[in-house]
């Protein structure tokens, strides 16, 4: 394996382990859910992600085959990622904040948790 | 087996082949079903006729088919001389019965439903009649317990129809239980199972300590079926039946069960004092018994029955004394009885049937209004008392002749007198029978204007009286039969000659004395009758009662010791006797020395058993909180695939990440509707002993997988992988475990998932009917609703997933046999797969875009399964034996067909149907909780704003 893709491989492990480590260290730390969701989401997100560029560079420099294993994880992890956070966030405000809580909506409809959808959905 | 054994095999088919008819022809009509009920009866009674000459001449025929030859039990049947009568007794009377209860039953009555069971009964009694093997006998003798127990209960709306039933199966049941015992010893003594050997092995048996044990078992349940004293009581309650079944059972077959088997046995059984005294003095007793309570009793059938308890007494009594003359009075009473005990008992259906009672102090002077009813009940009523010129006469004469010289304990007088007694007592309440019935004047307040009923009615009991008249006027007309069977009894060669004049002999002045006090006992009734009823006499039924009260409560109370509802216990124990039973087995056996180092630990391997560790202890501490000990519960699940996946069981490992996954989403699902945290029960005593018990078990499993991995052990495990490609054909091993080498097992766990399934479903359906369903009702859920319940990412993600899902799904079934998974893992994905739809756009609206019931989906796999399993019997190879080839299709690469695969669609559509059913019973409580069902997949849809916009 040549130095430059070592040098790469180290990288994005190093790269990878200190946003896992502040991803961690953020849901220790912050306050409360919604704060809390940011970091397992985004950093430990990009955390894994940088282990998965890792493992790419490193087989295809070593064993000279292009692997799209990682390729599909990071596909799920971007899919479910968002869409859990998406949904944990939607639980909490259901159930911790109400109407009042929350800024006005400068669109057309209000907030989707409190709000009845708009009417076309229904009467169609 | 020549011709006769094949008939003789229809025969004993033919009823239960029968029984199949009448249920589906009422349909066509009631004639139709009652005609389809005598049909098999006629011919099971022609082929006997066909045999009948043959066996009179004292010929036995004989009939074997091996059914269980290990355990000595072969379905063997043999026709005598003894099994001729009954045989034809249980066919003839079967079909007046037939006619009878044709015009006897009313239209409300599910008359198919009765012929069914008359059908099945009269097939248990042919079966007991005509059995050549003990266990095969005790079989039909059951058989004949549980299907009286459906005729006697036949009108369920009755409470002491039901009460008859229960005390009657009881009873008998009770007896056959302990006749079970005294067979097998019996079959012991003798090394055979076979009657004709027993029968043939009588000194043998007499000899044989065992004998006084095997006896006394076999009496009991011969006493039981017969109604003998102390066990009488449930006859007359029995009566509660409709009256065809009372005349059947309690004349005919039922009850001469008993009689029959004393009969069969008397080679091998009698002869001895132990015989003699028992089975006399109790036939003595209940005679006598039977027919005083008899004379006392009002309700017209209570009086039959408790006369048949007193003759059934007789019977005993005679085949008691254990003489040959004694066992020709007995056959020829058996006869006798029934003819005019069938006719009385139709007579008093009739008189019920018209007059709307059985009272008998409602009753009298019907000889006017039913001048028919009249002359047959008062024929077979005089037959009953012994009167000369009627068939009963005979046979008393013959037995009040044996009573004459038998000794009992010395006495000479005993017997004879007290014989009298009961032929007195009999003669007494026959005549009740007819003069408070019939005679007398005729009354204005009968319950109903009686008249004669219909030809058809009393067609059956006229057949019946017109026997007991020709019989008691020309008596060597029966000669013939009772040699025959008389012979069969005692297994000699006997020519007895019925006569009706003996001359002066002891019998007549006996049966003289029996007339005249009969008649003065009838003209004292009313005073005494006053007497009876003051006078305190115990209550059979109330007795019985209180046993059983006693027996329930005492079983209730040994029950729950170990079996008090909470699974709490149930684990405790079964964990605590594991353990004990590991140690024992560890304690000894002992334990070789290891063979293998220890693996080192790695610090990845390490960390992963601390966290599995870390989880298990945070449920114990936390497992109030529900919600969090299922997400605990959760983790230590993965770290266990994921442990799987590190030791190498990948097959394992895929199945553990499904199976958490799809359980953690039901188990959400459920908690919903759940309190989200449980209340502390558990006092600290119990947590203590529970602590212990778990401590124990997991160290020991612990330690017994701690010791497995130290040695080198032979396991089965060597020649599944020795023999799965080539056997196989696969060399994923597991898979070929689970679809070949005990694919029993997998077919007999997919059965069990589908039946959990399904009884989820099923205890649903119950759930929402009771106090749960009030409580689903008024919970408000609304505050815990969002307003965006299917957020629009998730339903689009899901869409998006569910091919690509599916497509695993698919890829890892076909692959199962040579690769990890499998039809069971692929079930599950697929079910995850649809899983999420669910959850994404609710289940109503996904529902109805599926298009096969998952209760269609289980059964169809099961179906599947089972019949990939029978297919090879096509090639003459057991239940589930695989086969499979390789086939090469172009453009695709060579692959492999196992009929394996097909089994494993079975399992596949099972468990996806096991698993959404689950779900769909889930979501029968969230939208029985108030939660509405969504026409829209999403409820934000922009394309919908999008046409909005555009419309306005």
């Amino acid at each position: 394996m040549s130095i430059v893709a070592e040098i790469l491989v180290s990288f994005a492990l190093v790269v990878s382990g200190i946003f896992g480590l502040v991803g961690s260290v953020g849901l220790v730390k912050l306050k409360n859910t919604l704060q809390r969701l940011h970091a397992p989401t985004k950093a430990t997100s990009l955390g894994v992600g940088g282990v998965l560029i890792a493992s790419m560079i490193y087989f295809y420099a070593k064993y000279g085959q292009v692997s799209f294993h990682e390729l599909l994880i990071t596909l799920f992890l971007f899919l479910t990622a968002p869409i859990t956070a998406n949904f944990i966030a939607k639980a909490y405000m259901a159930r911790n904040l109400g109407d009042k809580d929350v800024p006005e909506t400068t669109g057309e409809y209000g907030w989707s948790i409190y709000d009845d959808p708009p009417s076309p959905g229904s009467d169609r | 087996m020549g011709l006769g054994g094949t008939l003789l095999l229809l025969i004993a088919v033919m009823p239960f082949a029968g029984a199949l008819l009448p249920g589906l022809m009422i349909r066509a009509g009631r004639n139709v079903c009652a005609i389809s009920t005598a049909v098999p009866t006629f011919l099971a009674l022609t082929m006997l006729v066909v045999l009948a000459p043959s066996v009179m001449q004292g010929d036995v025929v004989q009939a074997q088919i091996e059914w269980l030859p290990q355990l000595g039990l072969s379905a063997s049947f043999f026709l005598d001389g003894l099994g001729l009568l009954f045989a034809g007794m249980i066919l003839g009377v079967g079909l007046l019965i037939t006619l009878y209860a044709r015009f006897y039953l009313s239209g409300e009555d599910p008359m198919g439903q009765f012929y069914t069971y008359l059908l099945l009964f009269q097939g248990a009694m042919l079966g007991i009649v005509l059995s050549d093997n003990i266990l095969l006998l005790l079989i039909f003798w059951e058989l004949t317990s549980l299907s009286s127990f459906l005729l006697i209960g036949f009108w369920k709306h009755l409470p002491e129809g039901r009460q008859g039933a229960r005390m009657a199966l009881a009873v008998t049941g009770a007896g056959g239980l302990a006749m079970i015992g005294g067979m097998l010893i019996l079959g012991n003594i003798v090394g055979s199972y076979n009657l004709t050997d027993i029968l043939a092995a009588g000194d043998q048996i007499r000899a044989s300590e065992w004998y006084l044990p095997a006896l006394i078992l076999i009496l009991l349940g011969a006493f039981t079926k017969s109604a003998q004293f102390p066990f009488h009581f449930w006859l007359p309650h029995a009566m509660a039946a409709p009256t065809p079944v009372s005349a059947y059972l309690h004349s005919a077959t039922m009850v001469k069960a008993g009689v029959f088997l004393l009969a069969r046995m008397w080679p091998a059984l009698a002869g001895t004092d132990a015989w003699f005294y028992i089975v006399s003095t109790t036939g003595l007793v209940t005679m006598v018994l039977g027919a005083l309570i008899a004379l006392f009793k009002d309700d017209l059938k209570a009086l039959l029955a408790f006369s048949t308890v007193s003759h059934l007494g007789l019977l005993t009594m005679l085949l008691g004394f254990g003489t040959q003359a004694a066992a020709v009075a007995a056959v020829f009473h058996v006869i006798n009885h029934l003819t005019f005990k069938a006719a009385l008992f139709m007579t008093a259906g009739i008189v019920d049937h018209e007059t709307h009672t059985r009272d008998i102090k409602r009753l009298g002077g019907l000889r006017h209004l039913m001048p028919i009813t009249f002359l047959i009940g008062t024929a077979a009523a005089l037959s009953m008392a012994g009167i000369p010129l009627f068939n009963g006469f005979l046979s008393k004469e013959l037995m009040l002749e044996e009573a004459s010289h038998t000794d009992w304990f010395g006495s000479a007088y005993a017997v004879p007198v007290m014989a009298t007694i009961g032929a007195l007592l009999s003669v007494a309440y026959s005549l009740r029978f007819i003069s408070h019935v019939f005679l007398g004047p005729v009354r204005d307040d009968y319950p109903h204007k009686p008249h004669d009923p219909p030809f058809g009615m009393w067609a059956a009991p006229a057949l019946l009286v017109a026997m007991v008249v020709i019989i008691g006027v020309a008596p060597f007309l029966a000669e013939g039969i009772v040699t025959a069977a008389a012979n069969a009894v005692t297994g000699a060669d006997l020519h007895p000659h019925l006569k009706i004049w003996h001359g002066f002999t002891p019998a007549l002045w006996m049966s003289v004395i029996a007339v005249a006090g009969g008649i003065v006992l009838l003209l004292l009734h009313k005073p005494l009758d006053k007497l009876w009823i003051a006078a305190p006499r115990p209550e059979a039924k109330a007795i019985f009662d209180r046993l059983i009260a006693g027996l329930v409560s005492a079983s209730r109370a040994i029950t729950e010791i170990g079996h008090n509802g909470a699974i709490s216990r149930y684990l405790a124990i079964f964990t605590a006797s594991s353990v004990a039973l590991g140690w024992v087995a560890y304690s000894s056996g002992g334990l070789s020395a290891p063979t293998r180092e220890l693996l080192p630990v790695s610090p990845v391997i390490f960390v992963g058993w601390v966290m599995l560790i870390v989880a298990t202890l945070s449920v114990v501490t936390m497992h109030h909180h529900r919600f969090r000990a299922l997400v605990l519960i959760g983790i230590i699940g993965l770290s266990i695939s994921a442990g799987f996946a590190y030791l190498s069981a990948p097959d394992l490992a895929l199945t553990q990440i499904s199976v958490e996954t799809v359980t953690i989403m039901l188990l959400l699902l459920a908690l919903h509707f759940m309190p989200k945290i449980t209340p502390k029960e558990s006092s600290a005593g119990l947590k203590l002993r529970d602590g212990v018990i778990a401590l124990g078990a997991g160290g020991g499993v612990a330690a017994l997988a701690y010791a497995f991995l130290l040695r080198d052990i032979e396991t089965i495990s060597d020649y599944h992988l020795a023999n799965s490609y080539e056997g196989g054909g696969g060399t994923n091993v597991v898979n070929v475990i689970l679809v070949d080498f005990r694919g029993y097992d997998t077919f007999g766990e997919i059965i069990v998932l589908g039946i959990a399934g399904l009884v989820i479903y099923a205890v649903m359906h119950a759930l929402l009917d009771g106090p749960a369903a009030r409580r689903l009702k008024n919970t408000d859920y609304s505050h815990d609703r969002s307003r965006d319940r299917h957020p629009m990412m998730m339903v689009v993600a899901t869409r998006v997933m569910m091919p690509i899902a599916i497509v695993v799904g698919a890829y890892i079934f076909l692959r199962g046999h040579n690769q990890p998974g499998g039809g069971f893992v692929a079930g599950l994905v697929i079910a995850i797969a649809l899983l999420m739809q669910y959850m994404a756009s609710g289940f109503a609206w996904t529902q109805e875009r599926q298009r096969m019931e998952y209760h269609t989906m289980i059964g169809l796999g099961v179906v599947i399964a089972g019949l990939t399993g029978v297919g090879s019997w096509l090639f003459g190879r057991p239940f589930l034996t695989s086969d499979f080839t390789y086939i090469h299709l172009p453009p695709i690469e060579e692959f492999e067909v196992a009929t394996a695969m097909l089994f494993d669609l079975g399992v596949f559509l099972t468990v996806l149907g096991g698993v959404m059913l689950m779900l769909y019973s889930l979501s029968r409580i969230a939208r029985f909780a108030g939660e509405t069902v969504n026409v829209d997949p999403m409820d934000y849809d922009p394309a919908d704003r999008i046409t909005d916009e555009e419309e306005r």
